[in-house]
């Protein structure tokens, strides 16, 4: 199997109360984004936070898990739409800690019965490597909701 | 607290198929394209969950670093980070690499890299992820 390697960066200016940073994909190029501490700990629109980048890569993580799943037991999806909120929080004696990230799906998958997408759902958790990751310091919940045909 | 959002849709099997980040809380961005290609590097131009938690820990490490050199009454001017994660497919992510270049008045070396280390071990994502086999950092003051 290949080794995958990916990287990203970001440029801070000043303090992290009163500067700013702007985060970029430096594989890819696919995105640079704007990010401040203040948009970290209230919703700031237009203004990411690595927690909302971790939402998003465990949302993508298991997305795919889910699909390649579905297609092993040989019921391909159709369409797949998975999302995922990821909570920080105070924790006494140890600071802000991220403490749960909860995926929710739903898909579209002919062929399949609530039985065997449940299964599906259920090994995508345990395959998806970001929920192996994080299931070691925070809580990963899931649910998974078949649809009816397109 | 502070609860963070984001939304995929995936259309068609896994290697043929593709999906987009649809949306985000921030609404910073959206539909950004992901394929299986793009996680494996056969193609260019796609983000994937590993970019992603290399975007998340590189942001987080420089307002940890950053937070921790205003305390002790050395705020940065600038702080260049980045972020490096492996996946192996399989085995899962087993490193990642940070390293940080910093314009920060008032310390020297030593005390720089002191920081950066500290900032290392304590920001939330890396507490996160200490699951990770190995996470390094690279600390140069500019």
């Amino acid at each position: 199997m290949p080794r995958i390697v990916r990287e990203a960066e970001i440029e801070w200016e000043g303090t992290t109360a009163r500067g700013s940073g702007v985060v970029r994909a430096a594989s890819t190029g696919s995105f640079e984004l704007p990010t401040t501490i203040a948009s970290r700990v209230d919703l700031i629109q237009g203004k990411t936070s690595p927690e909302e980048l971790l939402a998003a890569a465990h949302a993508t993580c298991f997305v795919t898990s889910l699909g390649s799943e579905l297609a092993r037991g040989g019921t391909p999806p159709e369409r797949m739409h998975v999302h995922c909120t990821i909570t920080m929080d105070e924790v006494e004696g140890a600071g802000h800690r991220i403490v749960a990230s909860h995926v929710s799906a739903r898909a579209v998958v002919p062929g399949a019965d609530a039985e065997t997408f449940g299964a599906a759902a259920q090994a995508a958790d345990e395959g998806c490597p970001f929920s192996a990751l994080i299931r070691a310091s925070a809580s990963v919940t899931y649910e998974a909701t078949l649809e009816g045909g397109s | 607290m502070a609860e963070s959002t984001a939304s995929v849709t995936w259309k068609g099997s896994l290697l043929e198929g593709g999906g987009t980040i649809d949306h985000v809380g921030s609404g910073v961005f959206g539909d950004l394209p992901i394929t299986w290609k793009a996680r494996t590097g056969e193609e260019g131009g796609k983000t994937t969950p590993e970019e992603l938690i290399a975007a998340a820990h590189a942001s987080c490490y420089s307002m940890a670093l950053s937070h921790a050199l205003a305390q002790d009454g050395n705020a940065p001017d600038s702080l260049e980070t980045s972020a490096t994660v492996t996946f192996v497919p399989g085995a899962g992510i087993t490193k990642i690499a940070l390293s940080v270049k910093g314009s920060v008045p008032g310390i020297d070396q030593a005390a720089f890299v002191a920081a950066a280390e500290d900032a290392k071990a304590n920001c939330p994502v890396s507490k996160a992820l200490a699951a990770v086999h190995e996470i390094t950092v690279e600390a140069l003051l500019s």
